[in-house]
């Protein structure tokens, strides 16, 4: 296979394997605990920053030839600014969460979470020396290449071996989560808080466990994306970057993690990634436009036909156990 | 049962409003242990309120409710409910999107693998103790004649299947007390006959509770004593004979 | 003081457009219970539309009609075509959420597709300044002040003296209710829309009139402080939603003049964080349990 098509094959793996990681925390929350965090894309955000300024080393002030402006700084070797992501992830969610996890209508919890993302990005964008600003950070170095000597392919997949192993990571809690009785309880809780807490079920409690633990999930999914493209900038996560990846749940199966892989992989990579291969037409942006047309269309027709998506939730259903051989006691 | 023993749950003199409207006003009355309390009186009468305030899904503005003697006034539900004390729901709140034994296994009480260390130490951890849960499970559903919905959706069930899920559920949490938000609404009369035989059942494995019960007939069959609460007081308590012939019961609703 | 007054004098102009979008989108919330996030992106589309007939070289005036008229029509399309079925189908609020911000994003990149992203502006006649109390006003400013003005008169009156007014008051309140009553609430509800529309349409194009240049996200940039002026005000009441513009729409100028301009929509943002939060039933709704404010 050609280098090209090892370069393009190796980099659409580890978009994927990101936006997995990412469809695997807003399941969480979604899914499987009833949340609507319209904010999702902030907690990613949180989690390229924070890995951002901990590989590049602190700022280096204007008059010796810095270009970026932003907050900390330190040069950790990997894995530590990933799992660094992931803790900030999840105090930005326990942040966030402490006042937005509570009994609003749906929509109207969704219209406040949009705008705390909205809050969120004017704040990094003005706020130039936050994370400087519009223009973002750049040239983040990649993990672990002053370490091996690789190819610049041979890289490539290394860091597909590196998402990759992230990724079990990542299933494992969710799995551990989802297929336990805490699963079972948040999903309790998602269907009837009411009853769920007159059965003495934390309900709050519960519902901010979920959320950090998506929170933390997003700020790795973050963390592997920044490692991989060496920047983030505000740009990279605007508010329709969280519809896109609740079509992903939506589409894929809210509620069942192998469904979300699927949904991960449809939307946010096949279909935006099929793109790639037309030729290109009509002025600059307009096939852009069109894909985002595609993704509303797209995310209507789901919630059209199959609403419970393409991999539903799974019924649960327990073995009978078997008859234990019972020694028959003639007598008695 | 003697009749001297302690009362399980006090309520005394509680108050509360809903913009300006008394739902409760001064009501007072104990639950013996190992016997129905039924709690009777006029639409709005403060019934649903009182075992709304006891269940702690509502404040009370004033007035106590102590459970074996300790004050647990104000304390929120699930906290409520981990003390032993269960209310089923007049509307029916089952778990739509989970199956009729996860509904059942839900309620199960201190289960292993709920918290998230537990979880993450594994199947092997929790798996046992879950199978109990799931025999447990199965011995009510095949009590309430419901073994071969274990596995339905629970939103897919009948109106009232969903009752029987709704009792089935509470029972699975092994209460100490369990308060009975009007049973048996809105349910055909054959089923109905069928939920009370499963009360006298349960009175006679001495479980203690508290119903709220619009049919007399009922009551009279299975409550004793009984409360009447009409305006957010309780105007008069005893055995239903007792009650039939208070004049004050007998004006605030024709009893047949 | 020196910047405190002109501001007002923004305000006032940036209240009167909130005013019109504002009651429009209480209005389509109180028929309906559906938060149309595409709001604003219709108003955009209005915009084109209005400058494609200036462009033609036709009268501002007729921009104006022809803007509100096709935010009529969209709107009364929108949700008979999408929105009713999704909700007829079961979706729940959340995702009728999913459904608007979808066919937001598909009428903004529409926009997009068709138009490029590049800055238009509407042909306008020369405006000239005027001075009151301090406060500077483009003759274009105070046309908008004055076209908000009549609107929201024409609103007063439909809703007060009117058979289709009471029937929207009505079914604001309790559908269910009003279809027992004999209220032809089908009918009520595409005149709902109908009306909303219209004023989507019109807020869209004196939006535009407002700016120096306009672009496909313009009309999206505006949905947030519409969202909380009608929140704020008490979300299906359209007196609250001209309060709540007032409020906003003056705040968000003054917070502009005084600090950093890019900050001048935090303002919306903060308030409606705040009031959903706090009071999600806004300053004039008394009863908000019938609209399940609380899930």
């Amino acid at each position: 296979m050609s280098v090209a098509w090892q370069f393009y094959i190796s980099t659409v793996l580890i978009y994927l394997g990101v936006d997995v990681i990412a469809c695997w925390g807003l399941n969480l929350q979604f899914g499987v605990a009833g949340l609507v965090n319209f904010a999702f894309i902030i907690f990613q955000a949180a989690g390229a920053y924070t890995a951002a300024v901990l590989t590049l080393g602190p700022a280096e002030p204007a008059s010796q030839g810095g270009f970026q402006q932003y907050v900390g700084g330190a040069h950790w070797p990997f894995p530590l600014p990933i799992l660094a992501a992931g803790l900030v992830g999840g105090l930005l969610a326990a942040l966030v969460g402490g006042f937005t996890v509570r009994r609003l209508r749906s929509d109207y919890e969704a219209m406040v979470m949009l705008v705390v993302s909205l809050i969120a990005t004017s704040v990094a964008t003005n706020q130039v020396g936050l994370v400087n600003g519009p223009n973002g950070l750049a040239l983040v170095p990649k993990p672990l290449a002053t370490l091996v000597n690789l190819s610049p392919i041979g890289y490539q997949w290394l860091f597909v071996g590196i998402t990759a192993a992230i990724c079990v990571c990542v299933y494992w809690l969710v799995h551990i989560v989802t297929s336990s009785p805490l699963g079972r309880t948040l999903r309790a809780v998602r269907d009837n808080e009411q009853a769920a807490a007159a059965l003495g079920k934390n309900v709050t409690g519960l519902r901010m466990l979920a959320f950090i633990l998506g929170g933390v999930i997003a700020g790795i999914s973050g963390a592997v994306l920044v490692e991989f493209i060496s920047a983030w900038s505000p740009g990279s996560w605007l508010y329709p970057e969280t519809f896109v990846y609740f079509t992903a749940v939506i589409v894929g199966g809210s509620g069942n993690n192998l469904g979300v892989m699927v949904g991960a992989l449809l939307v946010p990579v096949a279909f935006l990634e099929a793109t790639r291969f037309l030729p290109q037409f009509g002025p600059p942006g307009l096939i852009d436009a069109l894909q985002w047309i595609v993704v509303g269309a797209l995310a209507l027709i789901f919630l059209w036909f199959w609403p419970r998506g393409v991999i539903p939730e799974r019924r649960r259903r327990f073995p009978v156990a078997a008859k234990a051989e019972v020694p028959v006691r003639t007598g008695e | 049962m003697s009749d001297l023993s302690a009362p399980v749950l006090a309520v005394q003199d509680l108050h509360r409003e809903f913009g300006g409207v008394r739902a409760v006003n001064g009501a007072s009355f104990t639950i013996p242990p190992g016997r129905i309390t039924g709690l009777i009186g006029p639409n709005g009468a403060g019934k649903s309120t009182a075992l709304n305030i006891i269940a702690g899904a509502l404040k009370p503005s004033a007035g106590t409710v102590s459970y074996h003697g300790k004050d647990i006034t104000g304390l929120p539900s699930h906290k409520v409910a981990r003390r032993g004390i269960i209310r089923t729901f007049q509307l029916s709140s089952e778990f739509a999107a989970l199956t009729v034994l996860e509904n059942l296994l839900v309620a199960a009480p201190a289960q292993r693998g709920e918290a998230l260390w537990q979880a993450a130490l594994g199947k092997r951890y929790w798996r046992p103790q879950e199978r109990a849960m799931v025999e447990r499970a199965r011995q009510l559903l095949a009590r309430f004649d419901m073994s071969a919905k274990e596995d339905d959706y629970a939103g897919n069930l009948s109106g009232g299947q969903k009752r029987l899920l709704e009792l089935m559920r509470g029972l699975m949490a092994n209460p100490a007390l369990l308060l009975l938000d009007e049973p048996m609404a809105g349910v055909n009369p054959s089923l109905a006959r069928r939920i009370e035989q499963h009360l006298a059942d349960l009175v006679c494995e001495g479980l203690t509770m508290l119903m709220i019960e619009h049919e007399l007939a009922v009551v009279e069959r299975l409550c004793d004593p009984v409360v009447v609460m009409a305006q957010g007081r309780v105007i008069s308590q005893g055995t239903m004979a007792d009650i039939r012939s208070d004049q004050e019961v007998l004006d605030a609703y024709l009893i047949g | 003081m020196n910047t405190i007054v002109p501001a007002i004098g923004f305000g006032i102009v940036t209240a009167s457009i909130l005013a019109v979008a504002g009651v429009g989108f209480t209005l389509q919330f109180g028929v309906t219970n559906i938060l149309n996030l595409a709001y604003g992106d219709i108003m955009t589309a209005a915009a084109f539309v209005a400058y494609l007939v200036t462009r033609a070289g036709l009268s501002v005036w007729l921009a104006l009609v022809t803007g509100a008229a096709f935010g009529s029509v969209f709107s009364v399309l929108l949700n008979r075509c999408i929105y009713t079925p999704f909700v007829r189908r079961g979706t729940r609020l959340f995702g009728m959420i999913i459904v608007t911000i979808a066919v937001s994003l598909m009428v903004q990149n529409g926009l997009l597709a068709i138009f490029g992203a590049n800055f238009f502006s509407l042909k306008l006649p020369r405006p000239t300044s005027v001075h009151i109390a301090g406060m500077v006003f483009s003759t274009v400013q105070l046309a908008i002040i004055a076209i908000a003005a009549v609107a929201m008169l024409l609103i007063h009156l439909l809703l007060r003296y009117t058979k289709l007014g009471k029937a929207m008051r009505a079914t604001a309140a309790d559908p269910d209710l009003a279809r027992n009553c004999g209220i032809a609430t089908d009918r009520v509800i595409d005149l709902a829309w109908a009306i909303s529309g219209a004023l989507c349409g019109l807020a869209g194009v004196i939006l535009v009139m407002n700016v120096a240049a306009f672009t496909d996200t313009t009309g999206a940039q505006f949905l947030i402080p519409i969202v909380a002026v009608a929140v704020l005000g008490g979300i299906g009441q359209p007196y609250g939603a001209m309060l709540g513009a007032l409020v906003i729409g003056i705040a968000s100028e003054v917070a502009a003049g005084i600090f950093n301009p890019e900050y001048k929509n935090v303002v919306a943002f903060v308030i409606l964080v705040i009031v959903l939060l706090a009071r999600p039933q806004g300053i004039l709704s008394e009863v908000a349990t019938r609209k399940e404010v609380a899930a």
